[in-house]
């Protein structure tokens, strides 16, 4: 039998909510799929579109930014730029071709340790049919 | 070897030479570019010039050195990639572009050889197309040594006589060519020989640009690197690579090493087309870049093709294609720039 | 109709009087009809200066070189820059003043309208033309660009040879200027986005197809980024050596500066490079098409930049270049922004 295609997730987590919500859901040993590489940025608002497009080159099969719902901003509105600029990339990512399941968004709380981890299951489910991200992956 | 091709024979040319890789000019859209040939049927010899001349078959603008990757022991572990053996044919080169590959031969010669440009070079055969009429509003061929139906640098030398080709083999490569379809050449009668000469004496008449006495220039270069000159004329340069990385001639790299993976390490050198025009193609590890503007960075190109290569080769480092001139975004014209140095200042 | 005296009438004047250092507009190229861009100093040259349908260029990049060379001077003149600008330029000016990038006081703006048509677009022409040598093109009275040819005229209606922007235009007179010259009239464009329509129709897999083919094509001669005012950034990520490099920098900086793209022109990296011009573009391109225009292997890049352009329309209300006391697109928000996408 084939060996079952498991993707390889991305995901900017901002410092104050999404990173600490991933921190819960494994201290409180909640179960998820060991398919996200996390990497925590101080803020939702300071992911760079060039870091998505980045995470894509480098051979992502699906990147996730995630930081506080409205309103809990640790900066007061960086999420509010995050929510703008993630809007524009996603738009462009589609206009050129790339599956619009490839690249998600979330607004997950410190204390939503169990969303956290059903976005994730979610996503994975989500990216398994479509197989690799071969598009945008660096080929040289 | 002088010989006649119908114009309705050459896809069966084409077809005994399926052994080559073969290119030749093909449209898209607005733009003719060198593609490799499927189907015979589909070469059309029509065209006008290309957006890029055949130096992008033998001088790729990305050549690849070699691999290195580390082994389980750390030892670093190098492949050579020298361009593979592929004998190609690259149908519909303008004389110009012929004799632009004369030139860069001679700096990817001389005392060092470069394996991977010769490799390339020494396996392809340059079949070309005499200019009966300028392709280009900006030909300015005769002004740089050069003809419409220039030989220099062509394996064979077609000539558009209506219906039919006149066809001149000038090298042992040539001639190999035609041997594969010996039936299909006939040799030539009297009157094609003086419809040829009629041809190529008309299509020199045609071109209407041209620069005078630029003999006169590269003398004068030598005065005018400290010219407010060059400010004057820059002032609408953009700072983008079009002029040079169009330019048949314009042979400038950069090397780098492109990594694919850290861990464990792997990745390739390579070679890819560079250009004077960039701000960072100059720029020391210091910080000081000593072509600083625009002004002396297209100082740098006209420099370079109009003194530094005549005073080392003995020739223009132009071959009049007119393509800086027809892509340039702001219209800067190397033909009046040229000029204006010709005679400017006592 | 827009007199080119007048143009030059107020370029002497403001000349003469020194109120400028020198003054940027278009002048008749040396090859044929199209014009190049002039920089006139001497109020004597005005004459030079020329206004018709082929002044495609937008001339504001120089206004971006204007500030970079001043920066660099150790006394610089002061004095403002005079330039000629159609709607659409008026609108990168815009930009730049929103961005605090100039000054207005930096710039003395001869306005031009387009009146209810635009500039031609060169291949369309060309197209036209067979091969013929074009002498002239003006535009007749009812709409129709007449094109002087060597014994004869061609006449083509306007939107056979307008530029594809200029259908879709949506400032066909400054926004901004010292001086008007023209008709403030607005022009109706039903579908200011309809050239986006046949792409958006396609399926995802035809638009990567499409996208793949046409990236592949770059050589990355840069000519897209370096036309375009609004690509003023000292350091540019596809640089392979930074602009902000000095004697202080340290070898380990140096060296541990990202690589954002590798310069080998291949679709993967390509694909990078456009990409974030055209997200660095969202809210500021103001569909000059210069990017287009510029392009040597005819890569259709006003796609990208128009469909940023139309999302943040839809999604957010929000058009460049029109209100310089505006904040940015990427600056700001407001709380009903679109979060349906977000889980």
């Amino acid at each position: 039998m084939a060996e079952q295609f498991e993707p390889r997730i991305v995901a900017f987590l901002c410092k104050w909510c999404s990173s600490a919500g991933s921190d819960l859901a494994g201290v409180s040993r909640m179960q998820y799929p060991p398919n996200v590489i996390p990497i925590t940025v101080m803020c939702s608002g300071s992911v760079s579109p060039l870091y998505i497009f980045d995470a894509f080159n480098k051979g992502a099969d699906g990147v996730l930014v995630s930081g506080c719902h409205p309103g809990d901003c640790h900066y007061i509105k960086g999420n509010y730029y995050a929510r703008r600029r993630i809007a524009i990339v996603k738009k462009l990512l589609d206009f050129i071709g790339l599956e619009p399941e490839r690249f998600q968004m979330s607004w997950v709380s410190a204390a939503e340790g169990k969303k956290y981890t059903q976005i994730i299951s979610d996503f994975v489910e989500e990216l398994k049919p479509l197989g690799p991200q071969t598009k945008l992956r660096r080929n040289i | 070897m002088d010989k006649i091709l119908l114009k309705k024979a050459l896809p069966q040319w084409v077809k005994k030479l399926q052994t080559y890789r073969i290119y030749a000019p093909a449209k898209d859209e607005d733009i003719w570019t060198y593609e490799a040939v499927n189907t015979p049927e589909d070469i059309d010899l029509e065209f006008l010039i290309t957006a890029l001349s055949p130096k992008k078959i033998i001088f790729p603008q990305r050549e690849v050195y070699f691999e290195f990757n580390k082994d389980d022991n750390d030892n670093p572990d190098i492949k050579e990639t020298i361009p593979e053996d592929e004998p190609t044919i690259v149908f519909g080169v303008r004389p110009c572009d012929a004799k632009a590959l004369t030139l860069t031969d001679l700096v990817f010669g001389g005392d060092f050889e470069d394996v991977y440009y010769w490799k390339r070079r020494n396996q392809t055969i340059l079949v070309g197309l005499a200019c009966n009429t300028p392709p280009s509003t900006n030909c300015f061929c005769l002004s740089v040594e050069g003809s419409p139906h220039s030989k220099e640098g062509l394996d064979i030398l077609l000539t558009d006589l209506g219906d039919k080709y006149y066809v001149e083999s000038l090298t042992k490569n040539g001639v190999k060519l035609l041997n594969l379809a010996k039936n299909l050449f006939t040799p030539p009668k009297a009157g094609d020989k003086k419809d040829l000469q009629k041809i190529h004496a008309e299509s020199e008449k045609k071109i209407k640009k041209q620069i005078k006495n630029l003999k006169k220039v590269p003398p004068k270069l030598k005065g005018m690197w400290d010219s407010s000159f060059w400010d004057e004329e820059a002032m609408s340069c953009l700072r983008c690579g079009i002029c040079t990385y169009m330019c048949p001639t314009c042979h400038c790299f950069d090397i780098n090493d492109e990594v694919h993976s850290h861990t464990p390490l792997t990745g390739k050198r390579i070679r890819t087309w560079d250009t004077c025009q960039f701000p960072d193609f100059t720029m020391h590890s210091s910080g000081h870049n000593p072509r600083p503007d625009k002004a002396s960075r297209l100082r740098q190109r006209i420099m370079h093709k109009f003194q530094y290569f005549v005073e080392r080769y003995q020739n223009y480092q132009c071959t009049g294609c007119g393509r800086c001139i027809t892509n340039c975004p702001v219209g800067i014209d190397i033909i009046e720039v040229l000029d204006k140095v010709r005679d400017y200042g006592p | 109709m827009v007199n080119v005296e007048d143009l030059r009438k107020e370029a002497k004047r403001i000349l003469k009087e020194g109120k400028v250092k020198y003054v940027i507009g278009y002048e008749r190229g040396q090859n044929g009809l199209m014009p190049k861009p002039a920089f006139i100093k001497d109020p004597e040259d005005v004459d030079r200066l020329i206004w018709n349908p082929t002044c495609v260029h937008n001339l504001t990049k120089f206004l971006v070189d204007e500030k970079k060379r001043k920066a660099g001077e150790k006394k610089p003149d002061e004095r403002p820059v005079g330039i000629v600008v159609k709607g659409c330029d008026s609108r990168a000016i815009i930009v730049l003043l929103q961005e605090k990038y100039i000054n207005r006081e930096d710039v003395h703006i001869l306005g031009i309208s387009c009146e209810q048509t635009g500039v031609i677009d060169e291949k369309k022409l060309a197209n036209k033309l067979k091969g013929k040598k074009a002498e002239n093109i003006e535009l007749d009275e009812k709409g129709n660009f007449v094109i002087s040819v060597q014994g004869g005229t061609i006449k083509v209606p306007a939107e056979e040879l307008l530029a594809e922007r200029c259908l879709e235009c949506r400032a066909n007179y400054p926004v901004v200027y010292d001086l008007l010259l023209g008709d403030k009239t607005k022009k109706k464009v039903e579908e200011p986005f309809k050239s986006l329509e046949k792409m958006e129709s396609l399926s995802e897999k035809e638009r990567w197809a499409f996208w793949t083919e046409q990236l592949a094509k770059c050589i990355r001669c840069y000519a897209c980024r370096s036309v375009c005012p609004m690509c003023y950034c000292d350091e540019c990520v596809v640089d392979t050596i930074n602009f902000a490099v000095t004697a202080d920098t340290t070898a380990s900086e140096k060296a541990g500066k990202i690589k954002w793209v590798e310069k080998s022109p291949v679709p993967s990296e390509n694909f990078v490079y456009h990409m974030v011009r055209a997200m660095h573009l969202a809210g500021r391109c103001i569909d000059c098409g210069e990017c287009e225009r510029v392009c040597p292997l005819d890569i259709p890049l006003r796609f990208l930049n128009k469909k940023l352009e139309k999302e943040a329309k839809e999604l957010f209300g929000y058009d460049a270049g029109f209100d310089p006391d505006e904040p940015s697109l990427v600056s700001s928000f407001k709380d009903e922004d679109p979060e349906d996408f977000i889980r």
